[in-house]
């Protein structure tokens, strides 16, 4: 008379394992869902009631009490649906006990007993995995994603009558659906973009291959139209392809928050949030269940933001801390939920409010002022590379084509990948101040000249750190094995009071 | 800064001036009524005993009955003596040896009030410099070298206290230790910008602040116009170092071609809008001024066609690329990128000349540019 299914439950980004206990009493009929149901789960009994019976499966005349154990973390979602019926069938003895012994079972009911996908499948087949289950049961559409988790058998489940018939041993489990194409990455375009299409901007350019190859976080001044957002946005053409450990944790992220499910994503993410954002759209939070936000969906990839200085400056200084510690935490009653936010800060912002800058300015100084205190100090800081870009000239050809500037950053990620090797760090511009002597050494022409730059332009501590990893990034972009006295000189040079 | 200390005891006034000060600082008090008022009663003393007295009649000035009624309340000239010597602020008629600006100027105000460590300044020739608040490094180099030569010469510095040209004129005549003279639109009570608060203590120090406005006014945008006048008329010789096309500092260069004094404009580049007012008043038959000394011409100082050399800084010469650099920038702003596509020079290249070119003081970087100096 009871009977317990393992399935799961997302927490954030990351699936929590639920075990789905139900108890089936003789007394008067009637239904009920303890251990911190949301309402969609507390509404799991009309769909599995509908769909078992939409299914010619018998709704047992009894007292129905379904567990979700363990019980002091919410569930979320319709997704343990399936595991609520599968398990009403074993504790009313219509399906052969021992049926669902080491099988997870995910999926949302429909009425008519389709099964249907769930947000977040990577995390949760990957949570039943670590707890000891060797095979799940999926809906069609997340068997893709499920097959990602290794050392688990994906089943297929279509609907709960083929479900039933299978577990039972009549029919034989169904072929799942053929592999989706591989994931672009979200924003598609309209046109293919190349870095040929910008004219002139040599700097610029080579700013925008720092950021691509070291991870350095870049921020672009300039009047409107000379072309910071064309080629921010460019910069998805010459970053390298997610490894298949970033691959994963994207997909996953992606996944959890309901924008995927078509298999591994490949290329990294590209997001540019309107500047209308808030604090919550960009760093995750909201009410009830915490969601991703922004950051957390550029994870392992770029997260662009144009107008920075329309942006609230709330919104901007909570970047502060996920800039810091690539990651965000998010306190919710009783739960602090971690979200990776492993990305690139791209930004673009006009000089002034007018756009002008410089003495075609119409703005007033009150108003500019007012402009600059919008990005506070410390948010600048924490930009590697700043520089401003003006008008191309006239005579400015097409410039290197996003192939050929492609080769170059996969180089320099492969240098990187190998002097970082056996460290947690990935980039030049992840090492922290403490490893830069270890890992980044400088020859001591270069660090007469990070001295010299560091007294010229009365450089932070941190600000000099990053002179010295932007430094390392264009010696790798160069295939150069020591940084140069060049070199920082060029680094200290992309780090210009802007705006 | 150093400077004498303004003590009470420093500035004793007539009861004519006390008078006059009071009548200033009323409530809706503008130069027009000021003039008019002290006209028809024949002095500031008669005038402010008519206020006071509540005779005051509709062809007296141009003030409606309810501005005259609230004039009579606060005519309170014990109160104003103890301000004024409290404050050490000088009352300067027209009409009396202190007062600075000549006869020939027509409207000028008929009442000046003064604060500072050094009235002296006045005895010297004068040179106003003004311009726009949006200046350019370069022209906010220029200004403060203009600043910096003229109080070599003994010249008094006149501008106007606000951001830009006429912070660094200031700047500069007052790092040379001469004497400046600043013309306020506010009262003499406010400081306005309020960032330039440690401008305002210094121009006090080594000069003059001048106001025609009473205690308490604040900064309208009216008054800044009208405030110009003062400035020509004050100034021997008027230089404007960088103007837009509608700036007030044209406004001051047209009212001091009015009053007949020499205006010299400093030109700029076609493509600087900060040098659109400028290079506009040159069309228009103001002097350029090329070299400082041809202010000294112009204050009637030097004899046409003596150019003083003016001691260049000495710099390292230049590398062969950095030489490139500098002739790419072709003494106007451009930006790295400009400078790459010009020279044709790696951006590796252009960042290590920038870098030596910035070390010798051959450029700047400022709103996102590099400047040659």
């Amino acid at each position: 008379m009871l009977a317990s299914v393992t399935s799961a439950t997302l927490l954030g980004v990351d699936g929590q394992v639920v075990t789905v206990e139900v108890h089936i009493a003789s007394g008067l009929p009637g239904y009920h869902v303890v251990g911190l149901p949301d309402p969609a789960v507390r509404e799991s009994r009309e769909r599995v009631r509908a769909a078992l019976q939409s299914s010619d499966i018998a709704w047992p005349p009894t007292r129905i009490t379904v567990n979700l154990a363990p019980g002091g973390v919410r569930k979320t979602g319709a997704g343990l649906d399936l595991a609520v019926a599968v398990g009403i069938q074993l504790a009313s003895d219509t399906l052969p006990a021992g049926a669902l012994d080491g099988i997870a079972v995910l999926g949302e009911l429909g009425l008519d007993g389709t099964v249907r996908r769930v947000p977040g499948a990577l995390a949760l087949v990957a949570a039943v995995a670590r707890a000891g289950c060797t095979t799940v049961v999926v809906p069609a559409h997340d068997a893709a994603e499920a097959a990602l988790v290794p050392g688990v058998t994906v089943r297929v489940a279509r609907d709960l009558a083929e479900l039933r018939a299978c577990l039972k041993g009549e029919t034989p489990w169904p072929d799942p659906p053929p592999p989706p194409a591989p994931d672009d990455g979200d924003e598609p375009f309209d046109e293919p973009l190349d870095l040929a299409d910008v004219r002139g901007l040599a700097w610029a350019r080579r700013a925008l291959e720092v950021a691509a190859a070291g991870g350095h976080h870049l921020l672009l001044a300039g009047p409107p139209g000379v072309g910071k957002t064309m080629l921010a946005r460019r910069l998805v053409t010459i970053i390298p392809e997610l490894t298949d450990t970033e691959a994963l944790e994207v997909t996953r992220v992606h996944s959890a928050a309901g924008r995927s499910g078509h298999g591994l994503v490949r290329r990294p993410p590209f997001r540019s949030p309107h500047h209308t954002a808030s604090v919550a759209a960009l760093v995750g939070g909201g009410s009830g269940r915490p969601n991703p936000g922004e950051v957390t969906l550029a994870h392992h990839g770029i997260l662009f933001l144009d107008e920075l200085g329309e942006f609230p400056p709330r919104a901007l200084d909570a970047l502060r801390q996920p800039l810091e510690e690539r990651a965000v935490w998010i306190a919710r009653q009783p739960i602090t939920l971690c979200f990776p936010a492993d990305f690139v800060l791209v930004a673009c912002t006009n000089p002034c409010p007018c756009g002008l800058g410089g003495p075609a300015c119409v703005c007033g100084e009150g108003a500019r002022a007012r402009y600059r205190r919008r990005l506070s100090a410390p948010l600048l800081d924490r930009f590697d590379v700043r520089l401003s870009v003006g008008s191309p000239e006239p005579t400015d050809q097409p410039g290197e084509s996003s192939a050929s500037v492609r080769v170059r950053v996969d180089a320099a990620v492969a240098r990187q990948r190998d002097r970082l090797a056996g460290t947690p760090w990935r980039r030049n511009a992840h090492v922290p101040a403490g490893a830069l002597e270890r890992l980044l050494p400088l020859s001591a022409d270069a660090l007469g000249a990070l001295l010299v730059e560091t007294e010229a332009r009365r450089l932070t501590g941190r600000g000099g750190a990053r002179v010295r990893r932007v430094a390392r990034t264009l010696a790798d972009l160069e295939g150069s094995t020591d940084v140069t006295a060049g070199h920082v000189a060029w680094a200290a040079q992309l780090r210009e009071d802007v705006p | 800064m150093t400077g004498p200390p303004i003590t009470p005891t420093d500035v004793t006034h007539t009861p004519n001036e006390v008078a006059a000060a009071t009548l200033v600082c009323l409530p809706k008090m503008t130069p027009t009524r000021l003039r008019a008022l002290i006209h028809h009663f024949g002095s500031p003393e008669l005038a402010l005993r008519a206020v006071a007295a509540g005779r005051l009649g509709p062809q007296s000035c141009d003030a409606g009955a309810d501005v005259r009624r609230g004039w009579r309340d606060r005519a309170d000239p014990v109160a104003m003596r103890r301000r004024l010597e409290a404050r050490g602020t000088r009352v300067w008629l027209e009409g009396t040896d202190a007062y600075p600006i000549i006869d020939a100027v027509p409207d000028r105000p008929a009442v000046l009030l003064a604060e500072g460590a050094r009235p002296e300044v006045f005895a010297a020739p004068r040179v106003a410099v003004v311009g726009t608040r949006g200046a350019t490094p370069h022209g906010l180099a220029d200004a403060r070298e203009l600043g910096l030569f003229l109080a070599g010469e003994g010249v008094t510095v006149v501008s106007g206290l606000a951001i830009g040209i006429d912070a660094a004129a200031h700047d500069g005549a007052i790092a040379a230790g001469g004497g400046v003279v600043g013309v306020v639109a506010t009262g003499l009570d406010v400081t306005y910008p309020r960032r330039h608060a440690v401008l305002y203590d210094r121009v006090r120090a080594r000069g003059m602040i001048v106001a025609e406005r009473g205690f308490g006014v604040g900064p309208l945008p009216g008054l800044f116009p009208v405030r110009n006048r003062i400035i020509a008329a004050l100034a021997d010789v008027v230089v404007v170092v960088e103007a837009t096309l509608k700036g007030g500092a044209r406004i001051t260069a047209q009212f001091a071609l009015d009053y007949g004094r020499s205006v010299l404009a400093v030109p700029g580049s076609r493509r600087n809008p900060a040098a659109a007012g400028t290079n506009a008043l040159i069309a228009d038959g103001a002097h350029p001024l090329v070299e400082w000394s041809d202010v000294l011409v112009a204050l009637g100082m030097t004899a046409a066609g003596t150019p003083r050399s003016s001691a260049s800084p000495s710099r390292p010469a230049p590398t062969p690329k950095a030489r490139a650099l500098l002739d790419a920038l072709g003494g106007e702003p451009a930006n790295p990128d400009q400078l790459a596509s010009r020279s044709g020079l790696s951006p590796q290249e252009v960042a290590v000349a920038l870098a030596e070119l910035e070390r010798a003081g051959w450029t700047e970087r400022a709103q996102g540019a590099i400047w040659p100096r």
